[in-house]
């Protein structure tokens, strides 16, 4: 697979060079080139998942560091691991259906299996199931295999892989891959089609005369806002220009054009015009899975503006967005220091800046991003509907399994 | 030396009398009287505690770990003599004297003890026996949130279980047990997967307070010592039965810094910290915590400082109680001795425990991960649907 090495170079490459823009390319790509890998992979007859997981974990753990920031590469990662546990564990239960009774001694340590012939094989196939769920209080007395001691289900799926072959050989392999790729395909087309989805809610969040105020410029804000205009609603968005970047003209142009009446003010005027906005609409760069988001620069100071007056502080974000870490130390962990070129123009108190001399005592910073806590946010709007912050964690528990949280196989020596 | 002073000698005599109370009066009881408790006027979990942790040492929690080992069964001479009628409550205080056993796994063996010697020939029966002892249980001390919440878990537990999945009913009363006998591993295992959990939020460089002694907090202290991770630890004092001192001492064991505060000084060292780790009595249904007296305020004080507050606490420690209040519960009286006479005109508030609500609460650490308060209820909700 040299075809696959390259193109997974180059993809590096670009996100090592921040060729890649915005989260949704970067998901979207990602989950193509994986779906590249996967296809290109050459499965073996026995631990045909292990082995796919095994490729997209190598690849996985180069593009995540390529641009440990951009969290969405991570996002669509493990994703994709989810998604291969989840089909071939829906082929084991089909497969186990159609045996009956042939695979109940199953590798789980369990004493009754073995004086009980009879148990169902839906019985074991709801086991197996529970391996992929979090563990909840439901299934505490259940069984004892805990899913963060140790990763059952590639070994145990693997297993019963090897049974299973006897009886249908080459299919089985062809189709796993065949439905995990059906599933990556189903994943992009949920990426690309996320804005649509989210702009759909908007006549439910955005009432008449009201007055949204956002910073910076996003796709999916542009797309919420103009999809309330073509419902007939009508309103006034006042945009924060965003420095350094002042995307927020843009913004507030492709708006004008639509013949929505918006107002630029600079991001220093926030606080002053929070009293007048009904409510705060903005996009962001990630979620974390405490509710937590990541955003462009400045929107905490616009979130802790709209806290002190009541103002909703809505967040748009597709679910590729989604991230299940939490912001250990998000002041450090989580940010990008840009140019300083985007501050300043080059030759500009450029003798101020030079480091060998004695002189140089200028310094710039220019981060990417600020971190919003999740008690300044008043509601995300995903593609799957409108959430309370504290309820992200259901979602994450819905799209990644909690063997994946962790894509490096090597023992990180205590961060 | 801490356990020398005249207050805890006091504390620790009054302990022993109320044990020594505890231990004879249930004989002669049965489950017919269903509050059997000699002392309604103190909490027996309480009382427990603080005897518990006066014997705290490395070589408990040593013993903890080898007594989980293959032999399920550590102690088989607690078992009740065959002639002696059988009682869930000896059964229980036989369990929850050994020190290594959290609440909640000395009730549910005793629950096991009641499926082994039942006469029940039918799910049915069992399941009516098994409710009749848990509600004694449940009644003779009625201020142990584990003691509910692990009754309440195991019962749910046999109803769902029931003989659908199972033809004989031998069989599943076996597995019934069985399931019952490695909860005290699940129980054990639930602490290792916390403290894992929590090593990511445990930076070098930073200040942890923590109040009272719970095992929890300690292994999740302990794993990060092991980790070589550079922190420092403030201990309350924990007053009266002074539980802060003992894991002060521990903490001292593996070399870890650490500082003793009084319990007042919580509010003039909270810009020095840069989390407060508690454990949890019970967790309850809005995500707040119930725990030893102090906590509250504790999590005021983080809360008006922005600190982080950290709660560890097993997933079976999750009670259905939604206390609106402090005083929507049932107060745990304990005895609280200020070491000169008090006035009996006084009175002395004796509450061994408060509610924290869960804005206060930052995370919870627990063996089915890292949660916001909110997922407690949801938890319950799916557990109890």
């Amino acid at each position: 697979m040299p075809d696959v090495q390259a193109l997974v170079n180059e993809f590096v490459n670009l996100l090592k060079k921040r060729k890649i823009e915005g989260s949704q390319a970067t998901a979207k790509q990602t989950a193509e080139l994986l779906r590249s890998v996967i296809s290109h992979q050459r499965v073996p007859h026995t631990n045909q998942a292990t082995s796919l997981i095994n490729a997209v974990r190598a690849v996985g753990e180069q593009i995540i560091d390529a641009n440990p920031i951009e969290l969405s590469v991570g996002n669509i990662v493990r994703r994709v691991l989810h998604i291969i546990r989840e089909e071939d564990l829906s082929l084991v239960t089909d497969a186990m259906a159609g045996f009956g009774m042939s695979a109940t001694s199953d590798d789980e340590d369990d004493v009754d299996r073995d004086d009980q012939p009879a148990l169902s094989a839906a019985a074991v196939a709801a086991a197996a199931r529970s391996t992929l769920r979090p563990p909840s209080l439901q299934t505490l007395l259940e069984d004892v295999t805990d899913s963060a001691a140790l990763p059952p289900t590639p070994s145990s799926t693997g297993d019963s892989d090897g049974k299973s072959r006897s009886v249908e050989k080459g299919t089985r392999g062809r189709k796993l891959k065949h439905d995990v790729i059906e599933a990556v395909n189903e994943l992009i087309q949920d990426i690309t089609s996320c804005h649509e989805q989210i702009a759909e809610q908007a006549v439910e969040h955005i009432h008449q005369n009201e007055v949204i105020l956002t910073l910076g410029s996003s796709k999916t804000v542009f797309e919420f806002l103009c999809a309330a205009k073509e419902k007939k609603r009508s309103f006034k968005v006042v945009v924060a220009e965003g420095a350094p970047r002042y995307r927020g003209h843009l913004l507030a142009k492709e708006l004008a054009a639509r013949g929505l009446q918006s107002t630029v003010i600079a991001d220093s005027a926030c606080f002053a015009m929070i009293s007048r906005v009904n409510m705060v609409i903005i996009g962001a760069h990630a979620v974390m899975a405490n509710g937590g988001v990541i955003a462009p620069i400045g929107l905490h100071m616009v979130a802790l503006a709209a806290h002190r007056h009541a103002v909703p502080f809505v967040v748009l974000a597709g679910s590729h967005k989604l991230c299940p870490l939490y912001p250990h130390n998000p002041h450090v962990l989580l940010n990008e220091l840009r140019s300083p070129s985007e501050l300043l123009d080059f030759g500009e108190f450029s003798d101020l800046m030079d480091s060998a001399t004695s002189l140089g005592s200028l310094y710039v910073v220019n981060p990417a991003f600020d971190y919003v806590p999740p008690d300044l946010v008043s509601l995300f709007i995903t593609d799957t509907g409108g959430h309370n912050p504290s309820y992200m964690y259901r979602l994450i528990a819905d799209y990644y399994s909690a063997d994946d949280l962790v894509v490096k196989q090597r023992p990180t020596t205590g961060s | 030396m801490w356990w020398r002073s005249a207050s805890f000698i006091m504390d620790r005599q009054q302990n022993e009398a109320a044990l020594k109370g505890d231990t004879i009066a249930p004989t002669d009881s049965s489950i017919s009287n269903p509050n059997p408790n000699p002392n309604p006027k103190t909490s027996a979990y309480y009382e427990t505690r603080a005897a518990h942790h006066g014997v705290v040492t490395s070589d408990w929690l040593a013993q903890a770990q080898a007594a989980i080992g293959p032999d399920p069964d550590p102690l088989p001479q607690l078992r009740p003599d065959p002639d002696k009628p059988f009682s869930v409550i000896n059964e229980f205080n036989n369990w929850r004297k050994q020190p290594h056993l959290a609440e909640a796994v000395a009730a549910i063996r005793a629950l096991a003890a009641v499926i082994r010697s039942s006469q029940a020939t039918t799910m049915m029966q069992l399941e009516i026996e098994l409710k009749k002892a848990s509600d004694s249980l449940k009644s003779w001390d009625a201020t142990s949130i584990s003691l509910t919440a692990g009754c309440d878990l195991f019962m749910r537990y046999v109803t769902r279980t029931s003989a659908l999945e199972y033809e004989d009913f031998n069989s599943a009363k076996s597995r019934l047990i069985e399931r019952a006998e490695k909860f005290g591993e699940i129980s054990y295992k639930a602490r290792k997967v916390i403290a894992m959990l929590s090593q990511d939020f445990i930076f070098d460089g930073c200040t942890i307070l923590v109040h009272g002694f719970s095992r929890v907090v300690f292994e999740v202290l302990k794993l990060a010592a092991q980790n070589k991770k550079l922190f420092r630890v403030f201990c309350t004092e924990g007053r009266p039965d002074r539980t802060g001192l003992r894991l002060s001492n521990e903490l001292a064991k593996l070399d870890v810094p650490v500082k003793l505060l009084i319990d007042s000084a919580v509010a003039y060292t909270m810009d020095e910290v840069d989390m407060v780790f508690v454990g949890a009595d019970g967790v309850v249904e809005s995500g707040g915590i119930i725990n030893m007296m102090g906590t509250y305020q504790i999590a005021l004080v983080a809360h008006g400082m922005n600190k982080p507050v950290y709660v560890a606490a097993e997933s079976y420690k999750f009670a259905r109680l939604y206390p609106l209040d402090q005083k929507d519960l049932a107060p745990a009286l304990r005895p609280i001795d200020f070491g000169v006479p008090i006035p009996s005109k006084v009175e002395v508030e004796r509450s061994a425990r408060d509610y924290t609500p869960p804005q206060y609460l930052t995370l919870l650490f627990t063996d089915l991960g890292v949660l916001t308060p909110s997922v407690v209820s949801d938890e319950l909700i799916q557990l109890y649907l």
